[in-house]
């Protein structure tokens, strides 16, 4: 039997969804392909949305039309913003989300937008046809005809879970695994590589003794995720704070040969920055103790996730290793921790549109191209899905630059550098980040996902709405006051009184000085929304080092307009060190820009290449 | 594409000489030599690299008899295929036979091209490569020692370690930035304002050292002031030790700015004599004496030419009025015809008392402006900044530190300062080559245990 969609989405987690719903809302008859209905969504490791660098993504996702930041707001359990005494360019929101809620509610949405059609089902064979995509076959026999397919499979592929010695052939919590779906990629000429990550265990919160651990809570007042919430989500839970010994750590130095990452069984690469119990403890020997943080999983479960406890050690080891840490002696583990090991490809053979830059049509996003992260995933599925109705419709392809969304620093830095480890994302991977807040992603964004059709009216309503207030603000502040009328103000605050009159504007620079002392004084500018006065604070306190990331953004557009020829033979330039040749004739960058940040690619490559193109022209 | 070509040029400087050497890269220099050249008991050009082959040239209008060799790809300057002539000395020869490889199939070589090929094909990484041009280009020993020290990497050792400190200062900013839940010791705004002061200091030291590589690598501006008629084109003469400026006793002999060079213990001299300071009538004099207060705006050395057998007059004054102590010496001439001049109601740091006429007390003058300019130390160092490209860079980096302060002594967040740390990292990665932004990354992997 076989049946006609305009696209076809594998996977049903945060990037299938992204994808699936992108293309929908983008009039596109699609079909989002799934293992298991009851996994769409699923918070497969910690129970929380957001954090560093990912909270940037997840209001990214939300300002051009994306769902993860509706969906993080609506089933939101505690709330807070990191980073809040450092520079807004780093705060960065983390909640708690209800897992349970975030799997149902996203499932809701998928089964009420027009155009979509969730089955259950898994793919075995992605069909082509004069190098472009025309389908995809499924293990269950069935042909589902599609002018492009996202490929969002996760880390399901060839899953194999591991517990000490225990290796069984199954994916994230018992479901079953994509066995079918490498080899056909194999054959598609897609390098296939093989990743690992891991899980903590998860523990029983009735077992857990409180009252020797300090809580944390959440913040009120704080930004959403979505620029589309009007009510912020209450803060429900507590979370606790304990942490690893001197006990825990000779527990696990003393079996070092029983831990899969360090006997061999496990050879793939895991991430750096999410390492096993086991890996911090033998590479930072001097620390006698690590942070655990108690998560609860959702409001209507006990279970409770033990943050950095991620371990693939044997289930009687994890057993004493919990039994070690404060205020868990008696704790009883409903999970076992677990490593897990997966096939993805190499993301440096997309295009930054996320196609494979062999076959039309065909698109890959998530943790299958080598990522970890929720936000990761569903990022590049937002932009998958988007360009993926582009081609389906013959429009032009959807890319955000590196100085224009955290988004587009993730898929550049996929698609230029490659990666050997899951990778996350950082601030300190944006150059300019300062541009990049949470704050503005609607500004910098919500226009371009409105050009293209992803954000709705009503959306696009609520920002026209806030940037006309931006505006107005923006020229109330050029008001002139007389030293008297800031006379009060200047007295609390301990500033010297200006002789002259001063601009609310020159008031704000003032680094004393903030939004809130401005409406205090003036109370007529209380009328405005909390997120605009804090909008302008920002732009007004800021405005020298703005301005001075605008001009590194001006002068590195040079190279990024300088395009490198079609099919150039790097490896004809003797001058360029092997390394660098192999590199960009793998990468076949398209910008001088894009070269200069392939790893193994150094300055002295680009001079060369700079003097080649020179000659070239002669 | 021009990088197939096989290029040609004259590589010996154009004019007499003893020989002159023809150099020829390309995939087919071999094959172009073997139409022209005929090498004596080789049959059917089979020779061997790097061996002197003694042949017969053919050019169109003669034939030379004159030596080849080749250096096969990629052992050779430029990692290409090259042929060199050594032929008899003289424009017309070499020119005949640069011809002659031509219509044998080379295009004339560009400027610097034989460089940019070897650069292109790694013979050469861009330090050593601006070191090689420096080299090239020397014309004192001091500026050749200066370009063997960057071929070296002496400069690029000491700004790594500037940029190693400041990849570990970023990394332990950045860290607390990205696992914000975890236990770090914060890095404080005091700690960095220290590194701050500390990398100043060191690049400011660097930097230092610019004024003296400036000097050798360009030569030091040595301006020849006074009152007409003092003798200064004679001291020019004395100084040269030959005779440039034509010396005659009546005033304004010298309209124009003469130029001329000398070499002093290794370093470039570049002495100027002016027309004499005074109210010209004359407009042609009038031009001289304009272009000579302008050179004293650019002049390091002005050598104050006074007549040793007079008194100071209204218009030696008038010259005081505007040059600067500081880089002054007072020249006493004509010390031969007398010493009458008294100058102890003057506070000069340096006088010299010559005869340019019987060329005494010139080595003394010499030695004087040479320390008035060359710091010993950095000149016999093993670090001097030569290259405007890396001043520059320096500069560059040095606003940044001064940024940073700034910032931080206005409480602007780490995080914010960071901006202006990672500009201070990208300037000192101009000289080195050495920016990329995954190191800061990999510092935080490999020296914090992170993770959630």
């Amino acid at each position: 039997m076989t049946y006609n969609y305009d696209a076809i989405v594998i996977g049903s987690g945060h990037a299938g969804c992204e994808a699936a719903l992108a293309l929908a809302r983008m009039n596109n008859k699609t079909m989002l392909l799934t293992l298991n209905l009851d996994s769409i969504a699923f918070l497969a490791c910690n129970p929380s949305i957001g954090g560093t660098a990912k909270g940037h993504l997840v209001c990214e996702i939300d300002a051009l039309g994306g769902q993860m930041g509706i969906n993080a707001d609506k089933t939101t359990i505690q709330r807070r913003m990191l980073n809040s005494s450092k520079g807004p360019a780093v705060w960065s929101l983390r909640a708690q989300a209800d897992k349970v809620m975030y799997h149902t509610e996203m499932k809701k949405v998928l089964e009420n937008t027009p155009n979509l059609f969730v089955k259950q089902g898994e793919a075995k064979d992605i069909l082509i046809k004069n190098k472009k995509v025309v389908g995809v076959k499924t293990v269950q026999g069935d042909t589902y005809n599609a002018k492009a397919v996202v490929v969002c499979t996760g880390v399901y592929l060839k899953s194999d879970v591991i517990i000490g010695k225990v290796r069984q052939n199954i994916g994230p919590n018992g479901f079953a695994p994509a066995n079918h779906l490498t080899k056909s990629l194999k054959k598609l000429g897609l390098t296939i590589r093989r990743f690992k990550t891991g899980t903590p265990v998860r523990v029983h919160s009735d077992s857990i003794n409180y009252s020797v651990l300090d809580e944390q809570c959440g913040e009120d007042n704080i930004q959403t995720f979505s620029f589309m919430t009007k009510t912020p989500p209450k803060n429900a839970i507590k979370c606790y704070l304990t942490y690893t010994n001197e006990q825990t750590h000779k527990l696990i130095l003393d079996n070092l040969d029983k831990a899969p990452m360090y006997n061999g069984e496990i050879v793939s690469e895991g991430p750096r920055y999410c390492p096993s119990i086991e890996s911090k403890v033998v590479r930072f020997s001097d620390k006698n103790q690590h942070q655990l943080f108690l998560e609860p999983e959702a409001l209507s479960t006990k279970e409770v996730y033990v943050q950095g406890f991620s371990t693939s050690m044997p289930t009687y080891l994890q057993h004493e290793m919990v039994k070690s840490v404060k205020g868990l002696e008696n704790a009883f583990i409903m999970r076992d921790a677990y490593a897990i090991e997966y096939d993805c490809i190499d993301s440096l053979q997309l295009y930054p549109t996320l196609q494979y830059k062999e076959l039309d049509g065909l698109y890959f996003a998530g943790q299958v191209n080598g990522t970890s992260g929720y936000e990761e995933a569903a990022a590049q599925g937002l932009i998958a899905g988007i360009n993926a109705s582009q081609y389906i419709n013959n429009k032009e392809p959807f890319v955000l630059k590196r100085n224009e969304a955290y988004i587009g620093v993730l898929i550049d830095d996929l698609t230029t550098k490659g990666t050997n480890e899951p990778y996350r994302m950082m601030t300190s991977r944006a150059e300019y980040r300062l541009q990049l807040r949470q704050d503005n992603a609607d500004l910098r964004l919500t226009e371009r996902g409105y050009e293209i059709g992803l954000v709705t009216k009503q959306r696009y309503n609520v920002f026209k709405k806030r940037v006309n207030l931006i505006n107005k603000l923006k020229a109330e502040l050029k008001t002139l006051c007389s030293p008297k009328q800031v006379a009060d103000m200047f007295n609390e605050k301990g500033e010297t009184l200006p002789k002259v009159g001063i601009t609310l504007k020159d008031i704000l620079k003032r680094s004393n000085i903030f939004i809130e002392d401005l409406v205090k004084y003036f109370p007529e500018y209380s009328k405005y929304p909390y997120n605009v006065l804090k909008e302008i604070e920002t732009e007004v306190k800021y405005e020298g080092y703005l301005a001075k990331q605008n001009i590194q953004i001006e002068q590195s557009k040079k190279q990024e307009t300088t395009n490198l020829p079609d099919g150039l033979d790097y490896s004809k330039i003797k001058g360029l060190r092997i390394e660098a040749q192999q590199k960009l004739n793998n990468v076949k960058p398209l910008t001088l820009g894009q070269a200069s940040r392939i790893s193994g690619v150094s300055p002295a490559d680009i001079a060369v290449l700079t003097v080649y193109l020179k000659t070239l022209k002669d | 594409m021009e990088e197939n070509k096989t290029i040609a040029a004259i590589s010996t400087p154009v004019g007499v000489g003893g020989i002159s050497v023809i150099r020829v890269s390309g995939k087919e220099a071999k094959n172009i030599a073997s139409k022209v050249f005929s090498a004596f008991n080789v049959k059917e050009f089979n020779i061997e690299p790097r061996k002197m082959y003694l042949g017969d040239f053919k050019a169109e209008q003669f034939n030379e008899k004159c030596m080849m060799v080749w250096f096969k790809a990629p052992n050779s300057y430029t990692g290409e295929d090259v042929v060199e002539f050594q032929c008899h000395g003289g424009t017309v020869i070499a020119k005949g036979v640069l011809d002659a490889l031509i219509n044998a199939g080379a295009v004339l070589a560009g400027p610097g091209e034989f460089t940019k090929r070897a650069f292109i094909n790694g013979k050469l990484t861009l330090d050593e490569a601006e070191g090689v041009m420096d080299m090239i280009n020397a014309e004192s020993e001091s500026e050749v020692r200066a370009g063997y020290n960057l071929l070296k990497g002496n400069l690029s050792k000491e700004i790594n370690e500037v940029q190693n400190t400041l990849t570990k200062l970023i990394a332990k900013i950045e860290v607390v930035l990205d696992y914000p839940e975890h236990d770090y010791e914060e890095q404080t705004a005091e700690e960095t304002e220290t590194s701050l002061e500390e990398i100043r200091s060191k690049l400011n030291n660097i930097l230092k050292t610019s004024n003296t590589g400036a000097i050798v690598k360009n030569g030091s501006k040595v301006l020849i002031l006074g009152k007409p008629n003092v003798g200064k084109s004679s001291l020019l003469n004395a100084i040269l030790n030959y005779d440039r400026a034509i010396v005659t006793s009546i005033k304004g002999t010298t309209r124009d700015i003469l130029e001329e060079t000398y070499t002093y213990k290794g370093v470039k001299f570049i002495l100027t004599d002016t027309a004499g300071l005074r109210d010209a009538e004359d407009e042609v004099e009038k031009i001289g004496v304009e272009k000579a207060k302008e050179a004293i705006n650019y002049a390091d050395v002005i050598l104050l030419v006074l007549d040793s057998t007079n008194q100071l007059e209204p218009e030696d004054k008038e010259i005081l009025d505007f040059i600067d102590d500081k880089n002054t010496i007072v020249v006493k001439n004509k010390t031969d015809l007398g010493n009458t001049l008294d100058l102890s109601n003057f506070h000069f740091k340096h006088i010299v008392e010559v005869s340019a006429l019987n060329k005494r007390g010139v080595e003394e003058l010499k030695q004087t402006i040479y320390n008035m300019v060359i710091d010993e130390n950095i000149i016999n160092s093993n670090l001097m900044v030569t290259n405007m490209r890396h001043v520059e860079a320096i500069k560059k980096a040095l606003n940044y530190v001064d940024d940073c302060v700034n910032g931080i002594n206005l409480g602007v967040t780490l995080d914010v300062v960071s901006i202006d740390l990672k500009n201070l990292w990208l300037a000192l990665g101009e000289i080195t080559g050495n920016n990329n932004n995954e190191e800061i990354i990999n510092e935080i992997f490999s020296g914090f245990c992170v993770g959630k």
